[in-house]
């Protein structure tokens, strides 16, 4: 149940309305933010519970690149002074992200390695695309679709990576 | 006197050769150095050649750490967001390096 939910939380966000009902910045603000540390919590959890040294590597180049994504985020809102605008897509990440964290709890060894790398897959296939469809359209603010643009080829890296390692733990 | 003559043009033939010398050193050292931007998990430019004695700088524009390693000699060690990494090229060769944290990336350095 708890993965449906967070499924369900994932395509909803990847499926969101085409750009002329897209969010507005303050909204997508909220939800990168939300998104990145939604990852990071993941991998802090990941880092603390993996044996593995590879799912170990992928959880710390997760905090890593998704804390970064984030300053970078935090310090151009600050910038720009905008205020993130809490909506329907960034509490629905979190939740997906909660509910994630609880399965994630539940299990231990391999079990837990293929949850929290199959959930790196589904939500990094997700990220990708509502950059695509959602994101990087709607952004009004130049420098915000800039940072949008620039950090794009570092979700792919990321889904590439973990989809490598799925295949890696399904051997 | 001839001799004495003789011998400090030869002095200061060697001072000025060295003088000489010097400031090629200097205005070498001088010049900007090659620079390589990495962004949005690229290097840019992806290919690049120089001399021997030249400089290289990575300036790293991405907002998290990126590497640039070589196995036959680049190692660069994690570059910070805005952080830059200068390496002088002392041996000829052709390095192909990558990022070991984010593998996909790779670059070339052509040292002549």
């Amino acid at each position: 149940m708890k993965r449906l939910t967070l499924l369900l939380s994932l395509a909803a966000w990847s499926a969101w309305a085409a750009p002329a009902a897209g969010p507005t910045d303050p909204q997508i603000a909220a939800i990168v933010v939300t998104a990145n540390q939604v990852d990071i919590d993941a991998g802090k959890l990941a880092k603390s519970k993996s044996k593995s040294k590879q799912v170990q590597d992928f959880a710390q180049l997760m905090i890593t690149d998704h804390t970064g994504v984030n300053k970078a985020a935090s310090d151009l809102i600050t910038k720009l002074k905008v205020t993130p605008e809490p909506n329907d897509i960034s509490e629905s990440l979190q939740k997906g992200g909660d509910d994630n964290l609880a399965n994630l709890k539940t299990l231990s060894g391999a079990a837990f390695d293929k949850a929290y790398v199959d959930h790196e897959v589904a939500y990094h296939e997700a990220v990708v695309s509502a950059m695509d469809k959602t994101l990087i359209p709607s952004a009004q603010n130049a420098e915000l679709k800039a940072l949008l643009v620039k950090v794009h080829p570092a979700f792919e890296a990321h889904l590439a990576h973990a989809k490598d390692l799925q295949a890696t733990l399904a051997k | 006197m001839l001799s004495s003559d003789l011998a400090s043009g030869g002095t200061a033939a060697r001072v000025l050769s060295l003088l000489c010398l010097t400031c090629l050193m200097g205005a070498r050292a001088a010049e900007p150095p090659n620079r390589v931007t990495i962004e949005a998990m690229t290097y840019q430019p992806q290919s690049l050649t120089v001399h021997k004695g030249e400089r290289v700088v990575w300036v790293n524009k991405d907002p998290f750490p990126h590497t640039v390693s070589a196995p036959n000699g680049l190692e660069s060690k994690e570059i910070a967001p805005n952080g830059t990494w200068v390496y002088l090229a002392r041996k000829a060769g052709d390095f192909n390096y990558h990022c070991t944290l984010h593998p996909t990336m790779t670059g070339q350095l052509t040292v002549r």
